[in-house]
């Protein structure tokens, strides 16, 4: 049968109406069984770019992050013949089903934001762009150590956006009714849990909040107490270094808190700390700098103050530092073009890379800057003026370190031996042991980059 | 020109009836099935997309090793393998039994009270059933996340009505041996309306006759629900019997994700929660499609357990 020229077979009405049925049928289930239920990838020139920050929010905070990523976006496509276009994914199933589903069958997304904690899953599985080739070679020098965790090999694969340590944030109002004063901010272990019984018992509300739901988000706000002693789960050579003083020493700290009174088993005002302290629910709270903005805009009136964790006897201070990065995919129809994007808008000298970092940083959010040049024009433009930003910029957030990006099964063993000493009562001696263990038989069989 | 017309007249006239025997009509038996096929066809495709088809991709997947995004390598029964060793899954099954055994009566026994409540006679049933049917109209997530406040430490309603009988204040979700409790009661609150209307419709389809009569023989009302609710209401128990189970099995994971994630101390981590967590948390598609194959598996001999006990809803005993 002839299939092309002038000798070719006119398809029967038949055929016609049953060739588009299929292609109907194609088109249909493609996203069904992907389950996104929407055109992800790079359709025609444009590129899709996942972020979770809604436009049509009731919180003006949100409102007003979701138009710094219109913006951004905007001032690219006035510039570029390859067209993004935003996509917004509601927070809970961005970080749980959606992306990974939409990648495991081919429909992920061009762009997307990652943190720290899933790095490796997505690197190891070859999704993440390499976006060295897109940065000018200052800016790699510029960002400095808030690289470290997104690169691998020399090759920079995600970009951060934002640098976000955590702190302790105070309830001014439960403060004065506990009877604690300025002069009581704890500088250490034991001054902390007085503090907290105080509050709890004078304060009307939980003595000092730490994060309960298991999860990458309580493994991340738990790993600063044991770098308090000293501790961690991996050395500097990857050997398994779990199972120590300073990480049974970071699993009691938690473990005493609740077995006293002094931190509840679960979050007051379903883990909302605004609403929590605006209600004088608590006393402390465990919490990062975001809280900044999100008090400003949310609470004005209300009076808080922050301080730096306290350390243990002979500990040196340390806290954990996240934040989300701009990702490029390598399965996108144009990975070359998502790259160029991830390194166009936070990866250049020129100020208008700078200048997106300051606003995000010091604008619409409330962050650390991650890059030097950006840390020094956001200060100069008194983004850092105020008491809160001044605090964690200069006392919080210098004893920093970088979110650990560790695999599923080491982050599993570290959160089931936080749970099971901070809520189901176990022995912190055995459940690091068992933690040590189960790290040190995956490591074993690990192949992939580096969790150093 | 007359004739070439009166030629084509001809050619295009339909051929005569006695070459051609009449086309035969249908039957109405017939019409009816082409009829059933067409108003079951929508469901069909739905159910062949939806569930069947992803069904069979996970029993294939569960051969594979899968990387989570697009690389996958052939290991025959090695998932299956991995699944007999791994503690973790045990655990999650065993909090998955405790949940059915407890779950499963709590809430039959719930529901039918509420059904043979809501048949009386008094006013304001509509008002009631109503009432007691809207949570189930909520998402579940919805419902998780509302009982999340009512479970709130300080300021839940939960601690307050205990309060009032001089108890003191509990964690509801954060203490390992109240938090699947806690789980239970709100899987209850959440689906006891729905059955009630189960229970409500088979209790509808019972004569009234037989009542009248077992009043006139003197009959009490405990007796009567013996000798003639209970026996005519088997069809309706197996089919609220294997509902309820399946549900508690495969539709825990929206409350328990919203409610504890798991936690605390794997306290409520069910089978399906697990599942989850292999697939979406770490990636592991071939494994979780494992998992959730054997969970089928073990839903279809449940199924036939209870289809044995209860003699498949049948009326007599099957002689």
């Amino acid at each position: 049968m002839l299939r092309h020229g002038k000798g070719a077979v006119a398809p029967s009405r038949r055929r016609i109406l049953g060739g588009a049925a299929g292609l109907a049928a194609a088109g249909a289930t493609g996203p069904l069984v992907s389950g996104c239920g929407g055109p992800a990838k790079a359709e025609g020139g444009t590129l899709k770019f996942w972020h979770f920050y809604d436009s049509a929010s009731s919180d003006p905070a949100m409102r007003g992050q979701a138009k710094w990523f219109d913006d951004v976006i905007r001032d690219w496509n006035a510039t570029h013949d390859v067209k993004v276009e935003p996509f917004f994914v509601p927070g809970t199933s961005y970080q749980g089903s959606k992306m990974v589903t939409a990648f495991a069958s081919g429909t992920g997304p061009d762009i997307f934001l990652l943190s720290p904690g899933d790095f490796l899953r997505y690197q190891n599985g070859g999704i993440l762009a390499d976006l060295t080739p897109h940065m000018d070679r200052a800016a790699v020098a510029d960002y400095g150590t808030s690289l470290t965790s997104r690169v691998v090999e020399g090759k920079v694969y995600a970009l951060p956006m934002e640098v976000e340590p955590l702190a302790i944030f105070y309830n001014v109002r439960n403060w004065e009714k506990a009877g604690l004063s300025e002069a009581d901010i704890p500088t250490t272990w034991d001054g902390l849990l007085d503090a907290g019984d105080k509050l709890r018992a004078k304060g009307g509300g939980a003595g000092l909040v730490f994060e309960t739901d298991p999860g990458y988000y309580q493994n991340f706000t738990w790993y600063c107490w044991m770098w308090q002693g000293g501790g961690d789960v991996l050395d500097k050579d990857g050997n398994v270094t779990f199972d120590s003083k300073a990480a049974r020493q970071g699993l009691s700290l938690w473990q005493d808190a609740v077995r006293h009174g002094i931190a509840p088993r679960t979050k007051p005002a379903a883990g909302d700390q605004l609403s929590a302290f605006k209600a004088g629910q608590a006393g402390m709270w465990q919490s990062g700098i975001w809280m900044v903005n999100t008090f400003k805009v949310g609470a004005p009136e209300l009076e808080y103050g922050v301080f730096k964790l306290p350390t243990p006897p002979g500990g040196r201070y340390s806290t954990a530092v996240g934040g989300w990065s701009f990702c490029a995919s390598t399965q996108s129809s144009n990975p070359d073009a998502a790259a160029e994007f991830c390194g166009w808008a936070l990866g250049r000298m020129n100020k208008k890379s700078v200048d997106r970092t300051v606003s995000w940083c010091t604008g619409v959010k409330s962050d650390v800057s991650p890059r030097a040049s950006a840390l020094k024009a956001a200060t100069a433009k008194g983004g850092y003026d105020s008491w809160a930003m001044k605090k964690f910029k200069n006392e919080i957030f210098p004893g920093g370190r970088p979110e650990p990006r560790y695999p599923p099964v080491v982050y599993k063993a570290v959160s089931d031996a936080i749970q099971a000493t901070m809520l189901g009562g176990k022995g912190v001696a055995s459940e690091a042991d068992r933690a040590a263990q189960t790290i040190e038989a995956y490591m074993k069989s690990y192949q992939g980059a580096s969790l150093i | 020109m007359s004739s070439i017309a009166t030629e084509r007249q001809q050619a295009a006239a339909p051929p005569a009836a006695a070459e051609h025997p009449p086309r035969r009509r249908l039957s109405r038996k017939h019409r009816e099935w082409i009829a059933a096929g067409l108003f079951l066809l929508p469901d069909g495709l739905g159910l062949s997309v939806f569930v069947i088809l992803p069904m069979f991709f996970s029993i294939v997947l569960s051969f594979f090793q899968v990387s989570g995004f697009g690389s996958y390598e052939w290991i025959g029964l090695g998932n299956y393998e991995r699944m007999f060793n791994d503690p973790y899954f045990w655990s999650s099954m065993w909090v998955t039994a405790k949940y059915v055994v407890i779950m499963v009566p709590v809430l039959f026994v719930v529901s039918l009270g509420l059904g043979i409540l809501m048949k009386q006679k008094l006013p304001g049933m509509a008002v009631y059933r109503t009432a007691l049917f809207m949570p189930y109209m909520l998402s579940l997530v919805v419902a998780g996340l509302l009982w999340k406040f009512m479970f709130d430490e300080q300021t839940g309603v939960a601690n307050k009505i205990v309060g009032a009988f001089g108890i003191s204040p509990q964690s509801w979700l954060g203490d390992p041996s109240l938090a699947l409790y806690s789980v239970i009661l709100v899987t209850v609150w959440y689906m006891m309306g729905y059955y009630m209307i189960i229970f409500l419709a088979g209790l509808n389809e019972i004569p009234k006759e037989y009542y009248e009569a077992a009043k006139i023989d003197g009959a009490s009302p405990w007796t009567s629900f013996r000798k003639i609710t209970w026996p005519l209401l088997r069809p309706t128990s197996f089919f609220v019997l294997i509902m309820t189970t399946v549900a508690a099995i495969t539709g825990t994971f929206d409350l328990v994700y919203s409610l504890t994630a798991g936690g605390p101390a794997n306290g409520t981590a069910v089978a399906m929660f697990y599942i989850y967590q292999q697939a979406f948390v770490f990636g592991e598609y071939g494994y979780a499609s494992a998992l959730g194959t054997f969970l089928v598996l073990i839903m279809v001999v449940l199924s036939w357990v209870i289809f044995k006990l209860t003699k498949g809803g049948r009326f007599d005993d099957g002689e």
